[in-house]
């Protein structure tokens, strides 16, 4: 799907007081939305569009933040469209492929086996699933480095919680609808807790503290516990460094290594 | 290295600047002080840069010991004040909107503050913690910025970056101006972005009905309380960016004002924003204070934010050498003795 001066009224333009302005694909096929609202905010970045000072894209729509001392809604949201203009929702070749370690179940999991019991199926079968699918950020949120994953296998579907854990530990991997989160810190709480990751998808102390950009694929694989632990030391002593594939710069696809 | 030592934290004092700016498409909250206008007033004071890092007191209880002579400044407060000894060791009453130079050893407290939740104290050369993404804010919930990303605690030694090399230097006098006067006591928001999905009696009441602050009150948002604002469905939304000052509504109809470390994407109906220049305002308000809403369009919004800037300008302008402090109570004693 590409906007071009046909469709481009569909896209809505709304107010979020004199700080925000909301370029939103909501009327647009919601992957579509998603890559729209991902692509506007390079867009005007790489412009460094006057008085913009953030852009966040959500999951159906772009968050202009701006500066109304320097700037209007009026010009802002003209820019928007215009930028919108041209936008191609199959332009992904920017994207990187993260193949990365998980320890599912035992404590670092307390739902998995509530997740395979509600879909009927084994523990097994969920790794296998959870496993098997590549997933894409779609937006990133809610705490720093924190990426909402889709793509879960539909037979792993589970709503979030009814009741929010209070303390998630850092590291934990959660599913819910068809997502899949990894809790950059602890935090309270609701996605179902299937495993842990031993590499840290925020870490304010890396040149990048942030791992995961919206846009990226990421295909996760067991360890047990034992590969766990020397994944997470070769990590820390940098003997491992984690690497995407597909990257603009590494396009032969070098692997993200294993432990030891 | 110059620095201060705080002796007595209070219960919600953080190392606050302008925040981490462009970062929330990473869930990097933005963060920075809920009160930029009163942290660039007690900057200019202090002969700082605007964008220096303040010591941001939301309840007030905050005492501490300068290690070096060095230049402070309270703002944010109306009825607040700071103690501080002066040479011979007699404490002085130091209003707000006046900068007041200190001699290395000596203390200042400020007491609980009476009229506001959001006090900055500036002190001259800034507070200098490590910079993440261009900011030394703190962000407690996301354990960013500051001093290893908390509030600060009883103990703790801050280091302080070089004095600003202004014409007056070491020596500079000591300055007042005038608070920026908010225009009108309502709190002015522009409906949206999810308005739709609520009742039109949802936003009648917002505007007609009166809404109290509760004490669920932090960096993050305020909880308010009042009667509920029905939606037309639900409340849920496909999780979308967020900006200060959002008036968010979860399902059961109770509005959450979301303030400067709120979460950067949510996935709750949004009735209505509050404008740039009333989030200063709100931001100072306390729990059990009723807040009255008042609609208006983005144009208005954008003059309104322009006509704030312009005073702010104005009074930073208008800055001037103040008054030596009278020890009235040292005058007392001198009237004994004759």
């Amino acid at each position: 799907m590409k906007i071009t001066s046909q469709n481009i009224d569909k896209i809505n333009i709304i107010p979020s007081s004199d700080q925000g302005v909301i370029v939103d694909f909501s009327s647009f096929d919601a992957d579509d939305a998603i890559i729209f609202s991902r692509l506007l905010a390079q867009r005007l970045r790489d412009q460094g569009l006057k008085g913009m000072v953030d852009a966040i894209p959500g999951m159906n729509n772009l968050l202009i933040c701006y500066d109304s001392i320097i700037t209007s809604h009026e010009t802002i949201a003209k820019e928007a469209l215009s930028h919108a203009n041209g936008l191609d929702a199959s332009d992904q070749s920017a994207s990187r492929l993260w193949r990365l370690p998980v320890c599912y179940g035992g404590e670092f999991g307390p739902d998995l086996e509530e997740v395979a019991q509600e879909n009927s199926l084994s523990p097994e079968d969920v790794i296998t699933r959870h496993t098997a699918n590549e997933l894409t950020v779609a937006i990133m949120g809610f705490l720093p480095g924190l990426a909402y994953m889709k793509g879960v296998d539909e037979g792993l579907y589970r709503p979030r919680r009814s009741s929010p854990r209070q303390h998630v530990p850092a590291l934990s991997l959660g599913i819910a609808m068809d997502q899949t989160v990894i809790y950059p810190l602890a935090s309270p709480g609701g996605w179902n807790l299937i495993g842990r990751v031993p590499f840290h998808p925020f870490d304010a102390h890396r040149a990048d503290p942030v791992l995961f950009r919206a846009g990226d694929r990421v295909q996760f694989f067991a360890v047990d516990q034992a590969e766990y632990h020397e994944w997470q030391e070769g990590l820390v002593q940098g003997r491992i460094n984690l690497t995407p594939e597909n990257t603009p710069e590494n396009t032969n696809g070098n692997s993200t290594g294993g432990a030891g | 290295m110059r620095q201060i030592k705080i002796l007595t934290s209070g219960p919600h004092t953080s190392i606050q600047d302008f925040g981490r700016i462009g970062h929330q498409a990473l869930g990097v909250p933005e963060g920075g002080a809920l009160d930029k206008d009163s942290m660039r007033l007690a900057n200019a004071l202090v002969g700082n840069a605007p964008d220096q890092s303040v010591l941001e007191v939301c309840m007030g209880g905050l005492s501490f010991t300068v290690l070096d002579d060095c230049h402070i400044a309270l703002t944010g407060t109306a009825k607040g004040q700071l103690t501080v000894q002066d040479e011979t060791g007699i404490n002085l009453d130091v209003p707000s909107y006046r900068s007041i130079a200190i001699k290395k050893g000596r203390s200042v407290r400020l007491g609980m503050l009476p009229d506001s939740n959001a006090a900055v104290i500036a002190i001259s050369g800034g507070i200098d913690v490590p910079l993440l993404y261009g900011s030394m804010a703190t962000s407690p919930n996301a354990m960013i910025g500051g001093l290893n990303g908390r509030l600060l605690q009883d103990g703790d030694g801050l280091a302080l970056g070089h004095p600003p090399s202004t014409e007056d230097g070491e020596d500079r006098a000591e300055y007042q101006l005038s608070a920026v006067d908010d225009d009108t006591s309502s709190i002015r928001v522009v409906f949206g972005p999810q308005d739709s999905r609520f009742t039109d009696e949802a936003k009648s009441r917002l505007i007609n009905d009166d809404y109290t602050l509760t004490p669920v009150l932090n960096r993050m948002g305020m909880r308010l309380d009042g009667p509920p604002l029905p939606h037309i469905d639900n409340a849920d939304i496909p999780s979308d960016g967020i900006v200060k000052g959002s008036i968010q509504v979860p399902g059961n109809g109770i509005p959450i004002i979301l303030l400067a470390d709120h979460q950067t994407t949510g996935g709750y109906t949004k009735i209505a924003t509050v404008i740039s220049a009333d989030l200063p305002k709100l931001a100072r308000m306390r729990p059990g204070e009723v807040l009255k809403f008042e609609a208006v369009d983005v144009e208005t919004a954008e003059k309104i934010a322009r006509a704030r800037e312009e005073n702010l300008m104005r009074a930073i302008k208008s800055m001037m050498p103040a008054p030596p402090l009278v020890d009235t109570a040292a005058l007392y004693r001198l009237g004994d003795t004759t």
